[in-house]
């Protein structure tokens, strides 16, 4: 899974770093990710048919499920696990701001998708 | 002597020089992109914390429960996904400076693209027409309309940069020294898929 390789970009010049700041996984690996997540993807909707879940149990196990879908895609197909530390903090910045404003939002005119409403 | 030097360091610059490169020696066109996305990562944080906020509060149906189709949004789950797949592959072809695969799969992340477009078109007109729910008829409507309708917006114009890309690998204008190019698409096409992986769970398959 772990297999990756550097990519000597249009950018790279003389052995150098590649300019666009790191490489990426295999085609194999590719492949097994993209496997992982159709496995995810049907586990999720299964779950929904699932009968007696409880609520909470039910939504936290389709966040956990949906963030580890959202990780591997990032990741892997966007290359960040390999990426430059500056591409990180340009996206995972602004990503802890999105949850933040979701967060924000949902208090403001609460709403729960968690807990039950007082 | 000091001449030789001279030319010999100019010469360097030359072969050094990428106008794309900045001075962290990263691609600014990639650099570009990832703030683009970090930047509609909020935007699409908003649209679904407004979602959030307002579910539960229309004051008439239809809620979500009577219209959505989950068979199908699965199915439009599953071919963003294997979009992403097909990308991928894609820019793995052009780095093999493999042209007819290249081509290939850039067509068939288009044509999948297309094909969620498509369902998501079918939905809209069948939450319209059969079910009564339009941008206006509630807090539901306008709410989902929106987020939905912005994210299938991105995919199009997904869909319509891949088929350029495409264009442009067959007139023979695209080649592995453009591999920056791809990748920067292919970094917006997966957004657009981790963007409908979270509305996916949390607008139609949390109760």
């Amino acid at each position: 899974m772990a297999d990756t390789h550097a990519v000597a970009g249009p950018q790279s010049h003389g052995g150098q770093e590649p300019a666009h700041g790191g490489g990426h996984a295999s085609v194999r690996t590719y492949i097994w990710v993209a496997l992982i997540l159709g496995f995810i993807t049907a586990i999720e909707v299964a779950t929904l048919y699932v009968p007696g879940l409880p609520n909470g149990l039910l939504v936290s196990s389709l966040l956990v499920m949906s963030a580890i879908k959202f990780v591997l895609v990032v990741g892997f197909f966007m290359h960040l696990k390999y990426d430059h530390n500056i591409m990180r903090s340009f996206f995972i910045g602004p990503l802890l701001l999105a949850i933040l404003i979701i967060l924000a939002l949902m208090a403001l005119f609460s709403a729960y998708i968690l807990l039950p409403r007082p | 002597m000091a001449s030789h030097d001279a030319h010999a360091a100019a010469g360097a610059h030359a072969v050094h020089h990428d106008p794309n490169i900045g001075t962290t020696g990263l691609d600014n066109r990639k650099v570009g992109m990832w703030i683009f996305l970090g930047s509609d990562c909020m935007f699409f944080g908003s649209l679904i914390g407004t979602y959030l906020s307002y579910k539960g509060k229309s004051v008439g149906g239809p809620g979500p429960h009577d219209v959505f189709n989950i068979p199908l949004t699965s199915e439009s789950a599953a071919v963003l996904l294997l979009s992403s797949l097909t990308m991928v592959l894609a820019l793995a072809a052009l780095e093999k400076s493999d042209h007819k695969w290249t081509g290939r799969w850039l067509l068939a992340t288009a044509l999948l693209g297309a094909h969620f477009v498509g369902n998501q078109v079918y939905e809209f007109y069948t939450f319209a027409v059969h079910d009564g729910l339009r941008l206006s008829t509630n807090l539901f409507g306008s709410t989902f309309f929106t987020l939905t309708g912005f994210h299938g917006a991105h995919v199009t114009g997904g869909v319509i940069w891949l088929m350029g890309l495409w264009w442009q690998l067959k007139r023979g204008r695209l080649n592995k020294s453009d591999y920056t190019k791809v990748e920067i698409a292919g970094l917006y096409w997966h957004f657009v898929d981790i963007v409908w992986i979270a509305i996916f769970t949390i607008i139609y398959l949390i109760p």
